[in-house]
């Protein structure tokens, strides 16, 4: 188990941000880049210096500015860290990269046996460094052999391709036995391929090993790939934690939304006295004032589907191939609005689209009850309608 | 292409014209007469207890001044460059000021039976002086060019910071060392301006070149001026030739 309550400065914000993930469990941080994630990774790996703190991982208090101020140097935290340069040493084969944890040349102590009250003692002697380094050349061909660098025990670093790289710094964190894995958005730049597979290699073997583990990311869909459980990091604060569906189908506030891509944000007319008691903007005497429905991309279909969502009217702006889909732009009568659709479209004209299921947020930016659902035949007073659009459909707001 | 030529061949002209200019009988009847061979065994000793001092205090102020850890860093390195822009000669006067008989250093190592002046201390002080900015620079731009993430992922993988130096840091930074302590090496053996100020006597090989010079003249002075090439040069082109196969190496 890793937790982590970290209050850290940097130069242009304060990173606050507390985490909990258990063994076997994979976090992922996302967020816009110079959110603090990489701060954070580094705090609880002992390389930046916290203004208040408390890390523990598996039971040892990694740092603690409370009563009792503990701050463990990296090298006793057992903590692996993987960045986007693998960070292989450049004069060491790739064997010896893989087995640096391992190859203590003084043999006093086992890997990262140097603290003593967390590490099991390790006998001084040649026979147990002979016996732990038998121990470990079986580990690597296994660890080898899982991670597909078998045959390139004895080629040198610069000699390696990225993915490979990256297999081996991957082996080589694992076989120092660390007892959590942070991950700073290791795969950026490796084709998309490459990083899938890489991802699912981490997946497996954090599971199989039962670390916890976390990941930064920038990219949402590399955070869900790898995560089950999705924490978004803005500004140095976390918005919301939760499984990595959940964020993108309930962002808990616009700015959450925004940063797991919704793009647009349309007004709408609420009649829900629930929506409105649960969003009182200040100043404003009408309760239906400011509040807006979120627009993801991903989820508009073509067509008036009102028990399904939003239905938004308008005329097309522009439409171009995206992927396998078609970015079609339509301008409704407050917004412009994104959606990635089946069919292509033609400018000027005439389209309706049905935003699923959108989530609504109040002006202040809070999202409104749970999200907005479709009205229910017996509720006829939980509705959201679309304000001044061509023909509102109507959402409800189901508490 | 020939103008680079041009000035490579010119660069290279002295040790041309030394070569050109010695006849073997010249330099057996040179080494010949006995204690030759002194002033060369004096700077050799001279110049290894030289390198010693470099490398043990110069290499902690170097790393330092690479990873920034001081404060007022450019005040640290004016210091290192300010040694660098003294003529060697005006070194040597300021030396005997700082260490001479009668100054306080100079007290304190009398009371050990020691003297900086004209002495195998007084070499060594002044050929430290001349050719520590060249290791300390040399030493920092190579600790420079070890990627720190490096030492820290030596650190998270378990070493503390005096094993991640010797396993990482010092490895890496080898070829860039070895050069400079080629380069200092080779400064140390022709250290002239403030050795013939504070360190007149014993006579190592700069100085014996030019009281021959003094003495006998432009012919019996040539064979001294190819023994101090042959003892300065073959550290830097080893150290280059070594650097330049594990910069190789490490390509794979």
């Amino acid at each position: 188990m890793l937790e982590a309550d970290v209050e850290v400065d940097r130069r242009d914000l304060t990173v606050r941000a507390r985490l909990t993930v258990a063994p076997g469990e994979r976090l992922a941080l996302f967020g816009p880049s110079g959110a603090g994630k990489t701060t954070l990774l580094e705090v609880i790996a002992g390389l930046v210096a916290p203004r208040r703190a408390r890390i523990t991982l598996a039971s040892r208090v990694l740092t603690s500015t409370g009563q009792s101020v503990t701050a463990l140097p990296p090298w006793q935290r057992r903590v692996g860290l993987l960045r986007q340069d693998p960070g292989l040493f450049p004069h060491l084969s790739v064997r010896d990269n893989l087995l640096y944890a391992r190859s203590r040349s003084s043999g006093r102590a086992g890997p990262h046996g140097s603290d003593g009250s967390s590490a099991p003692a390790v006998p001084a002697g040649s026979s147990a460094s002979a016996g732990s380094s038998a121990s470990a050349e079986a580990e690597l061909a296994e660890l080898a052999g899982l991670l597909g660098i078998d045959g390139l025990l004895s080629a040198m670093p610069a000699r390696l391709s990225g993915g490979q790289a990256h297999r081996v710094a991957l082996g080589r964190l694992l076989l120092s036995h660390c007892d959590a894995l942070l991950l700073d958005e290791p795969y950026t730049g490796l084709d998309v391929s490459l990083r899938r597979t890489l991802t699912d290699l981490v997946v497996s073997l954090v599971t199989q090993r039962r670390i916890p583990a976390i990941l930064v990311a920038h990219e949402l869909a590399e955070a869900q790939a790898f995560a089950d459980r999705l924490a978004v990091l803005d500004r140095g604060q976390v918005l919301q934690t939760g499984a990595p569906g959940e964020v993108v189908l309930r962002p808990a506030a616009r700015r959450v939304a925004e940063l797991v891509g919704y793009t647009a944000f349309v007004p709408v007319r609420e009649s829900a006295p629930a929506a409105v008691a649960q969003s009182p903007t200040p100043g404003s005497g009408s309760g239906s004032a400011g509040v807006v429905a979120g627009i993801h991309p991903d989820r508009v279909i073509s067509g008036r589907h009102p028990a399904r969502g939003l239905v938004l009217a308008g005329v097309v702006g522009s439409c171009r191939p995206a992927g396998a889909l078609w970015e079609v732009t339509i301008r409704t009568a407050d917004a412009t609005v994104t959606g990635r659709l089946l069919e292509a479209a033609s400018a000027g004209q005439e389209l309706v689209l049905t935003a699923v299921d959108p989530p609504c947020f109040a002006a202040g930016g809070a999202a409104v009850g749970a999200r907005a659902v479709p009205a229910g035949e017996g509720r006829p007073a939980g509705g959201v309608r679309a304000a001044g659009g061509a023909r509102p459909g109507r959402a409800g707001v189901q508490k | 292409m020939a103008g680079t030529g041009i000035i490579w061949l010119a660069l290279l002209g002295p040790v041309i014209a030394l070569l050109t200019h010695l006849s073997w009988s010249g330099i057996t009847s040179a080494l010949s007469a006995p204690g030759a061979f002194d002033p060369l065994i004096l700077s050799a000793e001279s110049g290894a207890v030289t390198l010693g001092v470099l490398l043990l205090l110069g290499t902690p102020l170097a790393w330092a001044l690479a990873r920034g850890t001081l404060p007022f860093p450019r005040v640290w390195e004016a210091g290192v460059l300010a040694t660098l822009l003294l003529p060697p000669l005006v070194v040597g006067l300021l030396l005997i000021f700082m260490v001479g008989p009668f100054t306080p250093i100079g007290h304190l190592l009398s009371g050990l039976h020691l003297s900086a002046t004209d002495t195998f201390l007084a070499l060594v002080i002044a050929q430290v002086y001349e050719s520590a900015p060249y290791y300390v620079l040399g030493a920092q731009a190579a600790f420079g060019s070890v990627d720190y993430r490096l030492e820290q992922q030596a650190a998270l993988l378990g070493d503390p910071p005096l094993r991640v130096f010797r396993r990482v840091t010092v490895p890496l930074a080898a070829p860039g060392m070895a050069m400079a302590m080629a380069i200092a090496w080779a400064r140390a053996m022709g250290a002239f301006g403030a050795v013939v100020i504070i360190a007149y006597h014993p006579t190592g090989l700069p100085l014996q070149v030019w009281t021959t010079l003094q003495e006998t003249g432009l012919p019996s002075a040539l064979p001294y001026a190819l023994v101090l090439l042959v003892v300065a040069l073959p550290l830097p082109i080893a150290a280059y030739v070594w650097s330049a196969r594990a910069r190789s190496r490490r390509r794979g």
